[in-house]
């Protein structure tokens, strides 16, 4: 009985969680001409995938789309990469100046955007990284990297020390005990704070829209963003942009469900 | 680990690399647009690379409202492209910052001048140098939803008065349900740069300045043009005669609103018609001059209203002006401007051959747009302007509106605050 | 092993984080006290006229008001429904709590930008479909403009901030809830205690760590957030919504006074440095030593 109300309770509880991804799946179906009905409607006559056509003609999204997949996947690389490293560094080290480090880190997670844009902007255009992917793509790494260090962390420390020292006394090195042994256990781990990555830099919105401007770099978000509110807005087109960028992090989320939860649960718990 | 490494490190050397080639490659970037225009642009250049080879045309789509952050951001990184079309008025800020670059230095200039009417070519210059060749020009006016001027019995208003009655009868209660849900006249509230643009033409039709003639002195605040913002004032706060959430309306809002008949009049410029009828096709409507203040009645033929003019630009540190030059020419000739007169685009040709076309005879509201066009006045040509219309008047403006400030200490504040930008404080 | 194992293991993350991070950040300590116009090349030094410019101005006043209320409340509220739905979700329904979460997980997901324009759409005044199920119940008369006006712009944008932000704090409530040890429950349970009392004994106070983190970290990340105010209202109407990262924004790329631009967001750098400093202590009272 109480299960039965529980359910019940959260089937209730999920339509206004979903009324606005919904309706926007309802917009993106209509033809323009029933887009603005009133009253408004969820199903209307011509619904049909058009829009999801149309709006690779009005704005470049294939291109969008193109360089959203390589900053977010080129990043989310780098990050894990040095992100790691470093995280094991602290995890399994003692060495004068680490808690200062982890401040540092721990810090530069918090720090705003607005604070750095400015003279990033100015360094960028001075480098001539202003409006290139690998500009977005350095800024990226190092904007998740706190992070990134801040979860790696807590999973190696997770990762009790036997494990590793059976692996030394058995011959290897410590950054080959690190290859061979931790990180096949850390690989859960891995996986969510690279989930973490990329839908960090997917939907990164902010520097994406200042460090690019031209469509050859300019990423999703960026794209649908501006055109918020524009000379013509074409809603069902927007929509359809809007949906399909949200199917990549919604996939990989419910392939990685799991991991991703013990993931969070390892951070919140340590 | 090693291999995922130099893996990385690998993508990243590739992604920089860049194949050089031969073709020379312009970048033009089209701000704002509708989809027909777009396409009508996308055949053009096409054209222009089919008896230009050698040359490669990169066209892209940005967004109207953030044009002057864009650009900045763009000619301080020394980025940017090589074509533009942007508001004849930032021939004063970009083209005396050295940003454009002057069209009189080609050889051929003389010539394509005099394809113009003499006036809005005028208007693409400052200080002796031409910075852009017109491609639309736009004079402010009313339009009004003609199925709700005929449902209720009313013609489009001429006077300041008539147009305050006329908004308050199509201000009503269509469905009997007790709740408003029809009003007389909305505002662009949601976009400053165009917010300014609307109220502007009610001060000039007053007879007010924007500045002084010899721009030193701010005049916006003046009894007569303190006396429009009052009008809507009055419309808004006394009347409720425009629509509350005009705050937030951008320009595809006000063409929701008017298509499904929630509001009777805007002011707007040539392009309003073609916007109606993508979104409702057969949706008609009036477009006349805007309302002037009762007392000058006898000057509604020739009280001036704002004006405002597209031109196509060339980027000063563009590396290839020559070829921008030609494809600039081959965008802005009678050839291509012709067809703002066959197809509704929402542009107003700017050549001499079109607008004396028989063709243009035929074109709804071409001669009351060209009297109007006659008479009409832009911005002041203050490199400043553009700053003072849209983090200056329009604010204030909209305080004045919402009620927040009285209309008189609004534009007070504005011209102190517009004097500081002129001085150079701010 | 060398000593200097650790130092070069940390080195290129050092290295990422000096010059994106604290170079720009040295920099904009910099460009605050100096007349950086993004018109110009040349700049001057002027000392403290832009902070004392930033204090002068009212819509800093607002701007801080409005963020401190949409950080403070935003959170409050997101960790309200987080803890409630977390709690559902940890009674023993079967695998339905599994999709059930996934579900709820969804405003997080899909992004900041995609929920501000999907919430843009749905508080449409004329064509939105909450206003017409508010005025079909009768709760309110006709269209009411909610991003239009003053009085109602910032309500939104902290609603769906809320909206956006909760799953994460569910999320982080049910691993918590899942850590709790069975035999506290099952103590209190034999002492004959209510659910109630369970509850406010037991369940609250094994997450006052995790409770404490989330309404640091989530009034810190409301104070950084830009995409969704942006996308909203751009800060409008009138500066009813408008934020911090937006002000500072417009400053820098509106306005062009990068100098301005650079003193507001050290402004809110050292704001957000006090608040990370309350973060660490209520951090490290949960770590184990």
């Amino acid at each position: 009985m109480k299960k039965a109300l529980v359910i019940i309770l959260l089937a209730v509880l999920a339509l206004p969680v979903l009324l606005p991804f919904l309706w926007t799946l309802s917009t993106s179906l209509k033809p323009l001409t029933e887009v603005n009905r009133y009253p408004p409607e969820w199903f209307s006559e011509n619904m049909s995938l058009n829009p999801y056509g149309d709006m690779f003609f009005y704005l470049p999204f294939a291109t969008y789309a193109l360089n959203s997949l390589i900053v977010a996947s080129a990043a989310t690389i780098l990050t894990l990469l040095v992100g790691s490293l470093a995280a094991f560094a602290f995890a399994r080290f003692h060495f004068s100046g680490k808690q200062i480090f982890l401040l540092v880190f721990l810090l530069s997670q918090m720090l705003p955007g607005a604070s750095v844009i400015i003279p990033l902007f100015q360094f960028l255009r001075d480098t001539g990284l202003y409006d290139t992917h690998i500009g977005l793509i350095l800024v990226h790494t190092a904007v998740l990297l706190p992070f990134v260090i801040w979860l790696m962390y807590g999973f190696f420390l997770g990762i009790p020390g036997e494990v590793e020292d059976a692996a030394l006394i058995d011959g290897c090195s410590r950054l080959g005990a690190l290859r061979r042994v931790i990180l096949p256990l850390a690989l859960p781990g891995i996986g969510a704070t690279a989930l973490f990555a990329f839908l960090g830099s997917w939907s990164e919105f902010f520097f994406a829209l200042i460090l690019t401007s031209s469509d050859a770099t300019r990423t999703i978000p960026v794209g649908i963003g501006l055109f918020v509110g524009e000379y013509q807005d074409v809603w069902n087109q927007m929509s359809a942009a809007a949906v399909l960028f949200s199917l990549p992090p919604l996939a990989l989320f419910i392939i990685m469900r799991r991991t991703f939860v013990t993931g969070l649960s390892a951070g919140a718990i340590k | 680990m090693m291999n995922l490494h130099s893996l990385a490190l690998c993508a990243l050397v590739a992604l920089s690399c860049t194949p050089k080639s031969d073709v020379v490659e312009i970048h033009d970037w089209n701000f704002g647009g509708m989809p027909k225009m777009i396409e009508f642009l996308r055949e053009r250049v096409e054209s222009f690379e089919r008896t230009h080879p050698g040359v490669r045309v990169v066209q892209s789509q940005k967004s109207w409202n953030m044009i002057r952050e864009i650009l900045y951001a763009d000619f301080s990184a020394g980025a940017g492209p090589d074509v533009i079309n942007v508001h004849a008025n930032y021939a004063a800020e970009f083209g005396g910052a050295g940003h454009y670059y002057p069209l009189n230095k080609f050889p051929d200039f003389e010539e394509v001048r005099s394809w113009y009417v003499p006036h809005f070519i005028e208007s693409t210059m400052y200080k002796g140098n031409t910075y852009g060749l017109p491609c639309s020009a736009i004079a402010f006016v009313l339009v009004c939803n003609k199925e709700l001027f005929d449902r209720e019995g009313v013609v489009p208003p001429r006077t300041w008065s008539e147009f305050r009655e006329v908004a308050r009868r199509l201000t009503k209660d269509t469905d009997g349900d007790g709740v408003v849900d029809q009003y007389g006249l909305v505002l662009l509230g949601g976009d400053r740069g165009g917010f300014a643009y609307r109220l502007a033409p009610f001060m000039l039709k007053a007879g007010a300045n924007i500045l002084s003639d010899d721009m030193t002195k701010v005049e916006f605040n003046s009894p007569r043009a303190v006396a429009a913002v009052k009008l809507f004032a009055d419309m808004y706060q006394v009347d409720h005669s425009i629509t509350p959430g005009f705050l937030a309306y951008t320009l595809s809002e006000i063409n929701d609103l008017f298509s499904s008949n929630k509001v009777a009049m805007s002011i707007e410029g040539p392009w309003f018609r073609a916007l109606v009828k993508d979104k409702s096709p057969g949706k008609d409507l009036y477009a006349v001059p805007v309302p002037v203040p009762d007392d000058r009645i006898d000057q509604y033929d020739t009280a001036p209203t704002l004006q405002d003019m597209v031109m196509y630009s060339i980027n000063a540190h563009s590396k290839h002006v020559n070829e921008a030059w030609e494809l600039v020419k081959h965008l802005r000739n009678v050839e291509s401007d012709m067809a703002w007169l066959s197809t509704d685009m929402g542009a107003i040709a700017t050549t001499m051959g079109a607008l004396n076309s028989p063709e243009a005879k035929n074109v709804r509201d071409l001669p009351m747009y060209i009297n109007e066009l006659k008479h009409a006045r832009p911005w002041p040509s203050h490199p400043k302007i553009i700053a003072i219309a849209n983090n200056v008047i329009a604010p204030y403006g909209q305080k004045a509106i919402s009620g927040e400030l009285s209309p008189q200490e609004a534009m007070d504040r504005a011209a102190e605050e517009a004097r500081e930008i002129i001085e150079g404080k701010q | 092993m060398r000593k200097s194992t650790p130092y070069l293991l940390l080195g290129p993350a050092l290295l990422f984080t000096a010059f994106v991070l604290g170079y720009p950040l040295l920099q904009n300590l910099i460009n605050s006290f100096r007349d950086v116009s993004l018109l110009r090349a040349d700049s001057e030094w002027i000392g403290l006229r832009n902070y004392t410019q930033v204090f002068g101005d009212d819509l800093f006043w607002l701007t801080f008001r409005n963020t401190a209320v949409y950080a403070v409340v935003g959170t409050v509220f997101a960790l309200l429904i987080g803890l409630g739905l977390a709690i559902l979700l940890n009674m023993k329904i079967g695998r339905i709590s599994n999709v059930a979460a996934a579900l709820y997980t969804i405003p997080w997901v899909i992004s900041p930008v995609v929920a501000g324009f999907a919430w843009k759409w749905l508080l449409n005044d004329n064509f939105g479909i909450v206003n017409y199920w508010l005025s079909s119940a009768g709760i309110t008369r006709g269209g009411i403009s909610w991003l239009g006006n003053p009085q109602t712009a910032l309500l939104c944008v902290i609603v769906a901030r809320v909206w956006q932000f909760y799953p994460f704090a569910m999320i982080m409530f049910l691993a918590g809830l899942q850590a709790i040890p069975r035999e506290q429950y099952e103590a209190a349970s034999v002492d004959g205690a209510t659910a109630f009392r369970r509850f406010f004994h037991i369940t609250l106070p094994n997450l006052r760590a995790i409770t404490s983190v989330l309404l640091v970290l989530g009034v810190i990340w409301s104070f950084n957030d830009f995409n969704m105010v942006f996308v909203m209202t751009r800060g409008g109407p009138i500066n009813a919504s408008m934020v911090l990262p937006v002000l500072v924004r417009e400053y820098s790329f509106v306005h062009f006074d990068l100098g301005r631009g650079s003193a507001l967001s050290i402004i809110v750098f050292t704001l957000l440095l006090v608040l990370s400093v309350v973060y660490l202590r209520a951090a490290s009272r949960r770590e184990p030593t």
